[in-house]
């Protein structure tokens, strides 16, 4: 009866575990930070929506103002999203019939809203404010990227605190005057100086807080 | 020298070490499409709160809206609405000729109306008010389509504001337009805050006489620059 002998390869075992107890625990951090990110999990959300509405014709080719629609973005926290009177200003004129303005036509009549999905959502413990943004010089395009270039929206940013405190941190690459604020070309990091953003964040009284309580209440 | 490991551990070892990179390369396109669908939530908190946000969904309601509307034959304190001059434009009857009390023609209040004038109007009326604005412009376009209106198109070409009759309107009038709305054109009373609208018609009003103004009209020490064509943006150059 011959001894069973480990062959001699089985020396390789050894330095082989040493070696994955070093590299699977960094992979699996690596796997959980870059495919659990809100830029990978929440941005690019593109819901399909109800009505094909073009922001790309809309706000990009015929250069309507944002707030032409959402009319409380300086008043309020929340940007609202107009009613169907507002899309009736001219549709009840410009192809009335089209298909795809069915579900406005139709809410027109009932008095229904329509159903648009909505795509930004912040936990419910978040509070944020479009008018605080906007009325000191926080364009749209900061964090909603370029709408007027999209045929259907999308979620630009990752809406994540993480994202929220690198501005509240450094505020000026996204700073303009408020007279550009719905202006989706304008770039605030290369149309401004340095002294220029100084002399916004005075007028603006900018300094960001980073309490938990500016947020969170 | 180290012996080889039989071929079928080498041919696992690879294998693991290629399917390692598949995670990376799914995460690194999910980054790279957009998703119809929304991502599953991992980790909820209190992300998800029972309580209805501006413009959120109620389904307890028939119209599924958790922002109510006043119940019909109420008025809210405050929306009262009596000053006729203030909210309709009116005064005794006849369209008003000034602004209401409280408003001021200042440079500021003109500005205001200036920038709602070019969020809200400009967009059939243009910036300059000849009615030549983008929305105006596809309109036509749309009616001379070589196959007829598109679905139904019935555009009429917007009213250029220095026409002969437009420029008779009083303020008054002006603001009830911009409220109401006047044949195709809709009212703007919910779009539009009650001032802004009033700043609008007063800013219609500077626009109308910038395009008919006479030499007459420029303070005197500014006309000489004027004929020169060094005025810019008010200020002598």
């Amino acid at each position: 009866m011959s001894r069973f002998l480990f062959p001699r390869w089985s020396n390789l075992v050894l330095p082989t575990i040493i070696l994955a107890a070093l590299t699977i625990p960094v992979y699996a951090v690596f796997f959980v930070a870059y495919g659990f990110s809100p830029k990978t999990l929440e941005v690019g959300y593109q819901p399909k929506q109800p009505v094909p509405f073009s922001h790309a014709l809309h706000a990009g080719e015929l250069g309507m103002d944002c707030r032409y629609c959402h009319t409380s973005v300086e008043k309020a926290a929340h940007a609202s999203v107009p009613p169907t009177q507002t899309c009736m200003n001219c549709h009840t004129q410009i192809r009335p019939q089209s298909p795809k303005l069915a579900d406005v036509r139709e809410s027109y009549e009932t008095g229904l809203p329509v159903e648009w999905t909505r795509i930004h959502k912040l936990p419910d413990f978040a509070y944020f404010d479009h008018s605080a943004h906007v009325n000191r010089g926080i364009g749209c395009v900061s964090c909603h990227g370029r709408i007027d270039k999209m045929e259907v929206v999308y979620q630009k940013s990752a809406l994540s605190m993480g994202w929220c405190l690198e501005c509240h941190r450094n505020p000026d690459p996204n700073l303009r005057p408020v007279s550009e604020i719905t202006n989706l070309a304008y770039d605030g990091a290369t149309e401004l100086t340095q002294t220029e953003r100084d002399a916004l964040k005075k007028k603006y009284h900018i300094s960001p807080s980073e309490d938990c309580s500016t947020c969170h209440r | 020298m180290i012996p080889k490991p039989p071929r079928v551990l080498i041919f696992l070892g690879v294998l693991a070490g290629l399917a390692a990179i598949v995670p990376p390369a799914v995460i690194a396109r999910v980054r790279a499409t957009p998703d119809e669908n929304r991502a599953v939530h991992m980790f909820f908190d209190m992300d998800f709160q029972p309580k209805f946000k501006t413009q959120a969904v109620n389904p307890l309601f028939a119209d599924g809206r958790a922002q109510r509307y006043a119940v019909a034959g109420t008025v809210a304190r405050g929306e009262t609405d009596l000053d006729t001059h203030l909210h309709q434009g009116v005064v005794n009857g006849a369209w008003a000729e000034s602004l209401p009390a409280g408003l001021e023609m200042t440079d500021a209040f003109l500005a205001r109306g200036q920038q709602r004038f070019n969020i809200y109007c400009s967009v059939c009326h243009g910036y300059a008010g000849f009615g030549d604005g983008t929305v105006n412009k596809r309109a036509m376009e749309l009616m001379a389509n070589a196959e007829g209106p598109v679905y139904g198109t019935s555009w009429v070409q917007a009213k250029s504001l220095h026409d002969p009759v437009v420029r008779e309107h009083q303020l008054g009038m002006l603001y009830n337009v911009v409220t109401n709305g006047i044949r195709n054109m809709a009212g703007y009373g919910a779009q539009i805050d009650l001032e802004d609208r009033w700043a609008i018609a007063a800013y219609v009003k500077a626009l109308q006489l910038s395009q008919n103004a006479s030499l007459q009209d420029v303070p005197t020490e500014l006309r000489d620059n004027l004929k020169k064509g060094n005025l810019q943006n008010g200020e002598v150059k």
